[in-house]
């Protein structure tokens, strides 16, 4: 469903990504791990049309998004981690907005469903701008399933979400995989990758170094059995600094 | 997917904006209604000064036997050159926000939307957001003209076909070099190389315009000057020139001359159309790619060298530790921000046109004793040196609470008080408006060769009246936050910055009122001879002491104001 081929970006003399290559089929809830500055936005923003790269494609259901940018964003839904929204909107408005935006003739109820599915029901004719971080957060994460999306792209999705926000956001995507959406996330959370991704990349200094189940990167950094913080670490180069 | 369902959707994108004008205007907070009334009657008295000041003129121009059409007609063909040049750049500063640097392309650019249809409805986003203006302050000009010269309802139906493809072909132009600028710089480097030719080309016609001496238009003595000027002016403008066409187009209209209306209207319309499908047409292959590039973009880091920093530490040695942290990083800020450090130029442009026409000011032929005008005027001065610096503070220092913006948290959350904050503010905009003020009042003074005791008054006055100007700039301006802005120049434009001139003119005048009838006795004495009694030396010294309290109340009042407001924690 997704796939990168040599994907390259270059800031000036600087290479963010380096020739990424990387599959990941249907329903699969895959992890993108790596430490601040690693390449891993913008990786994302490669494959949900918003940069171009320097060299190689991204795929998304098949299309090529420089190539078919249209066809292949009408099947993504994009969750950036810095998501901009129309502050003087109300949540209805915002979400009517993004489904005609996806070509949606009658989405209200689909609307009201997901602001109800994400807990933002009582807020939906309230102004974007009285919304907590978090229900900002919640409502981006409504706006990008609003249109059905076959792939799911999410940059950071715990950032600024409380408890039952997190776990409400756990289930959908695990429901969402079990329907054969695909998830490629993006995060810090290392507890939440354990326990939802079926598999996991990780990037450092914009190159893929592991790849894999989390069993399979336990194997990599010969320490099977053990939690995907200490295995992060040790791949990543980051144990000798906390040392 | 076809893009069949693209058609259509240029209004879409545009939804956003009229939903978020609706649901401001639906949701007003309490005294937001005021404010609304307020700005609009300024607004509306503006107006009606612009379309009084553009009859007059016209009307004039009409009394003159011969040359009074030629005249309005070549000042019509210049007003129109003017805008066209403030609408190409404007148009260019506007795309620059609206085509790359907008938060909303994210949504847009992750959507399916065509890039061509991104284009027309940023098109009509530019041309609203960069002419509106032009085009509210132009009518009465244009009005103004179709009453003196009694037209009929053929010149506005004409005007209205005018002005659209005069506001659309600024438009295309600006956007598609835009384009080309964002492509060969990151977005936000081409914003401050705009901002800052802008600035310098401002600059350059403003003393330009200065020194050539307009008043000479209206001095019978210049008149044959005038005449050699209006011989200058019938050489024609470039028949090129979308002005030159919109000038054609409605000059037969006024009856002044006689011409093709349809041809130049003709010229209009098809530039405009070319002008909107060479854009489509460049931004479908070239602005993907730029916007691409935008991101990448870092901020033009202008201020960075050692030397800089060495000389910000030693100006901030002065200020307490804390305190001191707060003055070091407004001054790195403003050096670091293109759009503020630039306006300096303006401040340099300000003072050497202020300064010149002191110098030009015909005392020697005044009727009234050269001795005594000079005096008055250099008492007059220091109403105007309080209002230049007023109308200084208001771009510079009223902004400094508000440009802490989202990160106001910091200091609410540092052990520092609001006092140490505000104060800190204080000092650090108290010393360049002292420097500005004492220069312009020491400078002009010397220019009008005034006495000695005018001379010390004016430095003292000024002085003192600046520590008022800071204050109240401070204060209102912690009193009226605007926490959440663009751009800088958001922050004087609202209505608190309008209060702070307000309060500011009355606090100058006090100080003018109070000082004014002392001054007169000392004057009278001084030229018409004389002796002033006891009881008139006492009246003279309660002037003196009440200019001194009234200077006291507007140092502390408004920091306090400024100080209660911030403490309220609302923010």
């Amino acid at each position: 469903m997704i796939k990168l081929k040599n994907l390259t970006k270059l800031y000036g003399k600087l290479t963010a990504v380096d020739s990424l290559n990387l599959e990941v089929a249907q329903g699969e809830v895959f992890g993108f791990l790596g430490p601040n500055g690693a390449g891993k936005t913008t990786t994302i923003k490669m494959m949900a049309g918003l940069l171009q790269p320097t060299s190689g494609s991204a795929f998304i259901g098949g299309y090529d998004v420089q190539q078919e940018p249209l066809k292949a964003k009408l099947i993504i839904g994009f969750i950036p981690d810095r998501p901009f929204l129309y502050e003087k909107l109300t949540a209805t408005e915002f979400m009517r907005f993004v489904s005609k935006l996806y070509d949606m003739d009658d989405a209200e109820k689909e609307i009201s469903g997901l602001l109800a599915l994400f807990g933002l029901k009582e807020w939906a004719d309230e102004l974007v701008e009285n919304f907590s971080h978090g229900m900002k957060q919640r409502l981006v994460m409504a706006s990008a399933l609003l249109h059905k999306p076959q792939v799911l792209i999410v940059d950071e999705p715990m950032v600024g979400l409380d408890p039952r926000g997190a776990r409400l956001v756990k289930d959908i995507f695990k429901d969402l995989a079990s329907k054969g959406v695909t998830v490629f996330m993006s995060t810090h959370t290392l507890e939440i990758v354990e326990q939802m991704c079926t598999r996991v990349a990780i990037i450092n200094k914009g190159v893929i170094i592991a790849e894999g189940s989390v069993e399979d990167l336990g194997h990599m950094a010969r320490m099977p059995n053990s939690h995907l913080e200490p295995i992060f670490l040790k791949l990543t180069g980051g144990d000798e600094a906390v040392s | 997917m076809t893009p069949s369902f693209q058609h259509g959707r240029v209004f879409l994108l545009l939804a956003p904006r009229y939903h978020a004008v609706k649901n401001s205007l639906n949701r007003l907070a309490p005294g937001d209604g005021l404010k609304t009334v307020v700005l609009f009657l300024l607004g509306l008295g503006f107006w009606a000064f612009m379309f009084g000041v553009s009859y007059k003129v016209l009307a004039y121009f009409r009394t003159i036997e011969g040359l009074g059409d030629l005249l309005a007609l070549r000042l019509l063909s210049m007003i129109l050159l003017t805008f066209f040049s403030i609408l190409v750049f404007s148009n260019i500063v506007t795309s620059l926000s609206t085509f790359y640097l907008s938060g909303e392309l994210d949504i847009l650019l992750s959507s399916p939307v065509q890039i061509e249809t991104i284009y027309r409805a940023k098109f009509i986003e530019t041309i609203v957001d960069s002419s509106w203006m032009t085009l509210i302050y132009g009518l009465p000009v244009f009005i103004s003209y179709g009453t003196v010269f009694k037209v009929t309802a053929v010149y506005y139906f004409g005007l209205v076909l005018t002005i659209i493809p005069f506001l659309i072909i600024p438009a295309g132009f600006g956007i598609i070099v835009t384009m080309l600028l964002v492509n060969a710089f990151p977005a936000r480097r081409a914003k401050d190389i705009l901002v800052l030719i802008g600035l310098l080309f401002f600059v350059v016609m403003y003393i330009l315009f200065r020194m050539l001496r307009p008043e000479k238009l209206v001095d019978p003595d210049a008149f044959p000057t005038l005449v050699q000027y209006l011989t200058a002016m019938r050489a024609p403008v470039s028949p090129l020139l979308p002005s030159n066409w919109a000038t054609e187009t409605l000059s037969p209209l006024l009856r002044t001359s006689r011409g093709d209306t349809w041809f130049s209207l003709l010229m209009l319309w098809s530039t405009a159309a070319a002008s909107i499908v060479i854009g489509e047409w460049v931004c479908g292959r070239i602005y993907y790619t730029g916007w691409s590039r935008s991101q990448e973009g870092k901020r033009a880091p202008l201020s960075r060298s050692r030397a800089a920093d060495a000389l910000f530490r030693l100006l901030s040695l002065p200020f307490r530790r804390k305190m001191r942290a707060i003055v070091l990083k407004d001054v790195k800020l403003f050096f670091r921000d293109t759009s503020q450090w630039s306006q300096l130029f303006l401040l340099f442009a300000l003072m050497v046109v202020y300064i010149y026409s002191f110098k030009l000011l015909p005392l020697e032929h005044a009727a009234l004793p050269s001795f005594y005008l000079q005096n008055l005027i250099s008492f007059l001065n220091l109403g105007l040196v309080g209002f230049v610096t007023s109308a200084v503070a208001v771009r510079f220092v009223f902004p400094a609470v508000s440009l802490e913006g989202a990160s106001f948290w910091i200091i609410r959350a540092a052990p520092i008080s609001i006092r140490d904050f505000l104060w800190a503010k204080f000092w650090s905009s108290l010393l360049p408006l002292l420097v500005l003020s004492e220069v312009l009042i020491i400078l002009s003074n010397t220019l009008l060769k005034v006495t000695p005791f005018m001379m010390d008054l004016g430095i003292v006055t000024v002085f003192m009246m600046t520590f008022g100007i800071t204050s109240l700039g401070v204060g209102l301006g912690a009193v009226f936050p605007k926490f959440k802005h663009e751009n800088v120049a958001q922050i004087p434009t609202g209505f608190g910055g309008i209060v702070y001139m307000i309060i500011a003119m009355m606090f100058i005048g006090v100080v003018i009122v109070l000082e004014a009838w002392p001054v007169y006795r000392i004057f009278t004495v001084q030229t018409l001879g004389g002796r002033i009694s006891l009881s008139g030396w006492a009246g003279i010294a309660v002037s003196f002491i009440m200019v001194v309290i009234v200077n006291i109340v507007a140092l502390f009042l408004p920091m306090s104001m400024g100080m209660n407001r911030l403490k309220e924690g609302d923010i």
